[in-house]
């Protein structure tokens, strides 16, 4: 819809949760600025006050319906601060274990459900075409291996959780069960198809980058620091380790950052136009501390991956670019590397001779009134920081969610390409889905990050510069 | 392989939405596997076409919102949906959206049917209004009339 100098597109489809973008035009009827609003709230922070803490894993799984796993790491990982124990060496591996499969599955969805049909079927295809069905009709073989590798980690998810959606089987000081024989025998019987699928994805997307050079170029391709959480000796982790972040040539900006005290330098700022707080690093100031999170920061704050597929795939992707890699367009190409690393760090995980231990939980009262969980959620770093009074009930809760950490550099990115792309008082299809598919390089959830219900739309306005509606597209 | 498969869809979490859930409780008190697969999901996603492909024939099970009546049961024979008619998104998709995917992925077209039972409430909250609650007896005695039609009571 067009009012005045404004494109207003409402609501962003094939994204996780509800938002809208405008396109602020100048007299000359060019783009000068863009906006990413969140529009939907929830409020889970306030909600859980005077909760019991042991139910906090249980009810912030109930945060997402894509990366529920997620939440529930963090949140025990909070709770086990609260507990001040060390859970047993076994429910350790069995959370990464969980942790794999649901990056696995989550990483599955964005890229062949949501993203391949703007890689297989172009930008400028037709919009109701182009979704998992026009995939479907055209790539029927690549439509298929996303269900089956979603499968793979839904599946491991079912397994050890019970079931595929919000399991509660991660708990304060573990796991509640230990893995069987019988799921460990099946789960690693499904490794090699999956293998199988990630390695012809990937040389599949490695062979398309080339038609989507002008997209690599505008897509988010600005100098940004990065963070991610990563081991000891740097290499890829999703579970525990140090943050690290870098700056758009590579350098290390700091290291061996604690994330228990991330709120020493990472702020968080309110927009009026937007449900989605923006995060920045704190020593740099708001907004000169934009960074990204999520696959591609973590590909670039990462020495290596520590299994030997994902670390050959690693070093050609440092190899994309002598800085660190900078297009958001190349979030897409870090999903797929991960997804190898999952796979592949899932069987060591499960041949490990501990992994049937039935050691699998620690019981304690509470030791500490503050806990914060930090993990690696499939699209960034997950914070959960709670305080409980003496009774362990919960009196306040702070959660920084992966999409809020990338929320500047989405914006950021919206502008680039509309600078880009659309041009003149009219928009047209092609235009709007690169405006969406930037925001989709991210595979933001909004449900996560503004703790809300999701749905799935999106509206974009073109807005003139005396505030008339000029055009609108709205898909959902 | 089981020959059915229960689709029982919607969200506990919000009243009378979940009634497919309690639904899926009953019959899997009365039916297992080899026979009848039930799967219990908040909604539909392209992975169910996977589970469809491997059944002779398939009965989803929801909350309807626009029906009449609360507490109405309704039955509908369903095919798949042609490719022109898309999902308005992905995540979520309707019964005749993923018997498209089933046929068209899988080459596989067994007999389906919706069945649906007109909600009340959808508001939070676990617990079913009374139309609804009162309608779970004949809600599942149409799916064991639809599933001895469909064979079942041959091998049973």
């Amino acid at each position: 819809m067009k009012q005045g100098n404004t494109i207003v597109i409402d609501p962003v489809t094939r994204i996780e949760g509800h938002s809208k973008i405008t396109l602020h035009l100048n007299d000359e009827g060019r783009v000068e600025d863009a906006r990413f609003h969140v529009t939907q709230f929830r409020g889970f922070e306030k909600l859980c006050e005077g909760r019991p803490f042991y139910e906090m894993p249980s009810l912030m799984a109930r945060i997402c319906g894509i990366c529920p796993v997620s939440h529930l790491i963090a949140s025990a990982k909070a709770c086990d601060s609260l507990l001040a124990v060390r859970i047993p060496p076994t429910a350790d591996k069995l959370r990464r274990i969980f942790g794999l499969a649901q990056v696995t599955q989550s990483h599955a969805l964005s890229l062949f459900h949501l993203s391949s049909p703007d890689l297989l079927l172009g930008m400028d295809a037709d919009p109701a075409k182009s979704n998992i069905f026009g995939v479907a009709e055209k790539h029927p073989e690549l439509a298929l291996d996303g269900i089956r590798l979603r499968q793979f980690g839904q599946k491991i998810i079912e397994r050890l959780g019970g079931k595929r959606i919000h399991p509660a089987w991660i708990v304060p000081g573990g796991v509640s069960e230990p893995l069987t024989q019988a799921n460990r025998d099946a789960i690693l019987e499904t490794i090699p198809d999956a293998l199988a699928i990630a390695e012809r994805t990937l040389e599949w997307f490695k062979s398309t980058m080339e038609r989507f050079r002008e997209e690599i170029s505008t897509f988010g391709n600005f100098p940004t620091m990065f963070m991610g959480i990563v081991k000891k000796d740097n290499g890829l982790t999703f579970y525990d380790g140090k943050l690290r972040i870098i700056d758009a040539s590579g350098h290390v900006v700091a290291d061996d950052l604690d994330p228990t005290n991330y709120s020493e330098y990472i702020g968080e700022k309110v927009e009026p136009w937007s449900y989605l707080k923006s995060t920045y690093y704190k020593p740099k100031g708001f907004p000169e501390g934009v960074y990204r999170v999520g696959p591609l920061a973590r590909l670039n704050v990462a020495d290596r991956c520590g299994t030997p597929r994902a670390d050959q795939e690693l070093a050609e992707f440092h190899e994309l670019q002598r800085t660190a890699v900078l297009s958001s367009f190349h979030y897409h190409h870090a999903r797929l590397i991960e997804i190898l690393y999952c796979i592949e760090r899932l069987e060591q995980l499960l041949n490990d001779p501990e992994i049937l231990s039935k050691h699998v939980r620690a019981v304690a009262r509470p030791n500490a009134l503050e806990g914060v969980g930090a993990c690696e959620a499939p699209r960034g770093t997950l914070f959960h920081h709670y305080k409980i009074d003496e009774q362990g009930l919960i009196r306040w809760v702070n959660l920084v969610i992966a999409t809020g950490h990338n929320n500047l550099a989405m914006n950021r990115s919206v502008l680039q390409v509309a600078k880009h792309f659309v041009q003149g008082k009219r928009l047209n299809p092609g235009m709007l889905n690169r405006v969406e598919a930037v925001i989709r390089c991210y595979d933001p959830c909004l449900s996560c990050s503004t703790h809300a219900l999701g749905q799935m739309d999106l509206q974009v306005q073109l807005i003139s510069a005396d505030g008339e509606v000029l055009d609108e597209l709205t898909r959902g | 392989m089981p020959r059915f498969l229960i689709v029982a869809y919607g969200n506990p979490l919000r009243s009378d939405d979940g009634v497919a859930w309690r639904a899926a409780e009953a019959l899997a008190a009365k039916y297992s596997e080899p026979d009848v697969e039930i799967v219990t999901v908040h909604q539909l996603g392209p992975e169910i076409a996977d589970s469809i492909s491997r059944a002779e024939c398939v009965i989803f099970i929801d909350a309807a919102t626009r029906a009449a009546a609360a507490g109405e049961v309704q039955i509908k024979e369903m095919t798949a949906s042609a490719f022109s008619e898309p999902p308005g998104f992905c995540h979520a998709l309707s019964p005749s959206h993923v018997l498209t995917l089933a046929a068209h992925l899988y080459r596989a077209q067994p007999r389906a049917f919706s069945v649906t039972v007109a909600g009340e409430n959808f508001d939070h909250g676990e617990s079913l209004s009374a139309p609804v609650r009162a309608a779970l007896p004949e809600l599942i005695a149409r799916i064991d009339d639809l599933l001895a039609e469909a064979g079942l009571d041959d091998r049973r």
